[in-house]
């Protein structure tokens, strides 16, 4: 798959470039699983040693980046950076509360809607970020246990980033890799994620549900809110609305225009941190822009790139692409049972490690299942299978997703911690539910 | 010169057992921002400051980490807060005691003493190095009066 040319002219001792590249990559995975450095540390370390040691040039390296993906993410999080200021997330969280009488299991059910449209067109982490502080502050005044509630909410963002392109990150990295429009997403996932997360909905009510309750008095504290209080700049929020709102245009026809989404991303950032900029005076702009910038998160991209250099370094000693024929023979290159092994694979892995380095190596995989399979355009069912899977596989454990571990950290500061154990012991076998679910999608839909 | 001279040796302190009502009548009482907090042997645990009165009368949500930005939301009127008060007096005040406040020792340098008393609000405890033990308290009161009083 990989032109030759990738390959350094020598190896550091002469090393077997295939050996040198796996074993960089396996201490990687090693460490970032040990989580006793930094994982962005861990990929930057690992992708200079590629370079370092022969297996990559460096323009071979810089090859290796996805900028797609970089990209994409990058223009997301300065959107998602101005218009969180506006209060519009909170406003919305409020609204729905109050749309249902501030009926707790009302509440519940607005709540995760709203958690999983946002991580459908937002990253989970902040999508949760932004609606646990209303959550607490609802279940507070309640007087309800907030553990249904963030549960719920984790569910919801999991399965919400599932239904499109620029929900979840394997989602961006598969779309970028195989060329995938946000519609593409939108029609293939979107009804499997809406139809999961309706199912999810009957254990959660059959569980907690039936017995939520809350005292008409205690309710009618929350129907106070005035939920406009909290927009705390309301021209910040048109501006934001507005130039959201032709990104996802811009995502939906980008397909047609012949552009890719990262510069639809990168292009609504620029835009948005002009309008953002403009009524202020030139001297206070830099200051402003140097938070805007610092708020894009750092550790994920440097992480993505470091990843993305040590993958393209095996890569390109042609090991995936025969552990890709391995694959194939023990499946029998059934095009059936190496899809669901893949949803299942991938959906299992994702709970109890980070995705990101999994998509990351899964991708050139599969690609190089191709010509097995009689041509790239074949490989569509695994292409879905593998998002589905690693997106979805994020709900298995506490640490099977970023926005997992924050919402823990919300619940540990108000004294209802998230234990490891009992959240599995409820979040696997929902977890397996939803794969079970998504395997027979899979199955009519695309096999 | 050092922190000894200048601090309060006897100060008001209160004790980890200590309920929330009775920090919240020294304080309303004597107008104190922060008290130091001690064990049964007097060894200093850490500070219970009037902030905490606040954050205990409002929603949790408001004064956590990455809590609420905004509470211009929420119509709270004074029964509430009193309502919330009520609930919560009777909690031992290591319910919102914060131990990292900074402290020095008795041998700390003068000028030192002032640089973290003036980045500070209310006193700064002082602690013995050796066994932990509070020995006394620095306000900006004691450090006006002390000035005031020096021999030129």
């Amino acid at each position: 798959m990989v032109e030759h040319s990738a390959m350094g002219a020598h190896t550091i001792l002469g090393l077997d470039p295939v050996w040198l590249a796996a074993s960089i990559f396996l201490v990687t995975y090693g460490l970032i699983m040990i989580e006793r450095v930094n994982r962005a540390i861990v990929a930057m370390l690992a992708a200079g040693l590629m370079v370092l040691s022969g297996v990559l040039t460096q323009e071979a390296a810089v090859r290796g980046v996805d900028f797609n993906t970089i990209g994409l993410l990058t223009g997301m999080m300065i959107i998602v950076a101005i218009t969180r200021q506006s209060g519009v997330f909170q406003f919305m969280a409020i609204w729905s509360a109050k749309k249902v009488g501030a009926n707790p299991w009302g509440i519940l059910v607005m709540l995760i809607f709203v958690t999983a449209v946002f991580s459908a067109l937002l990253d989970n982490v902040t999508t949760v970020l932004l609606i646990v502080p209303v959550t607490l502050l609802i279940t507070d005044e309640l007087k309800l246990n907030p553990y249904p509630f963030l549960f719920s909410e984790i569910f919801a963002s999991n399965i919400g980033g599932t239904a499109t392109l620029i929900g979840d990150p394997p989602n961006i990295m598969i779309g970028s890799a195989v060329g995938l429009s946000f519609n593409d997403f939108l029609f293939n996932l979107g009804p499997a994620a809406a139809f999961i997360l309706l199912v999810t909905l009957i254990p959660i009510y059959l569980i907690w549900g039936r017995t939520l309750d809350a005292p008409q008095e205690l309710r009618q504290r929350v129907m106070a809110y005035d939920e406009k209080g909290a927009i705390t700049d309301k021209t910040l929020l048109w501006k934001s609305l507005g130039v959201l709102t032709l990104v996802i245009i811009g995502f939906v026809v980008a397909h047609d225009i012949n552009q890719q989404p990262a510069t639809i991303a990168m292009f609504g950032a620029a835009l948005l941190m002009l309008l953002d900029n403009l009524p202020r005076a030139f001297s206070d702009q830099a200051q402003n822009c140097h938070k805007t910038y610092g708020e894009v998160e750092w550790i994920t991209i440097f992480f993505f790139i470091g990843l993305f250099i040590v993958v393209y370094g095996v890569e390109s000693t042609g090991l995936l692409e025969k552990l890709a024929h391995e694959v194939l023979e023990i499946t029998g290159g059934d095009m059936t049972i190496t899809a669901l092994s893949i949803l299942w694979v991938s959906a299992i892995a994702s709970a109890v490690v980070d995705n990101i380095p999994f998509v990351a190596t899964m991708i050139p995989l599969i690609e190089g299942m191709g010509e097995v399979m009689g041509g790239s355009d074949k490989l569509m069912p695994l292409w879905w299978s593998l998002a589905l899977g690693s997106c979805l596989g994020g709900n298995g454990s506490l640490v099977g997703a970023s926005a997992n571990l924050i919402v823990a950290g919300f619940a540990e500061r108000v004294g209802h911690p998230i234990r490891f154990l009992p959240f599995m012991l409820m979040a696997f076998p929902l977890m397996i539910f939803s794969i079970a679910i998504s395997s027979v999608y899979v199955y009519f839909r695309f096999l | 010169m050092t922190a000894r001279l200048i601090m309060n040796q006897n100060p008001t302190v209160l004790h980890t057992t200590d309920k929330i009502s009775l920090a919240a009548e020294h304080i309303m009482k004597y107008r104190y921002r922060r008290l130091p907090v001690v064990d049964e042997d007097g060894k200093y645990i850490g500070v219970f400051g009037v902030n905490c009165l606040l954050r205990l009368v409002l929603p949790k949500a408001l004064f956590m980490k990455n809590g609420l930005e905004s509470a211009a939301f929420l119509n709270t009127s004074l029964s509430d807060l009193h309502r919330r008060f009520n609930e919560l007096k009777d909690e031992p005040i290591t319910l919102c005691m914060t131990d990292e406040a900074i402290t020095v020792t008795p041998d700390t340098p003068l000028a030192e003493t002032l640089r973290l008393l003036y980045g500070h609000m209310g006193s700064l405890p002082v602690v013995d190095p050796e066994d932990g033990r509070l020995v006394g308290a620095i306000s900006y009161w004691d450090v006006g009066s002390a000035i005031l009083h020096a021999s030129v």
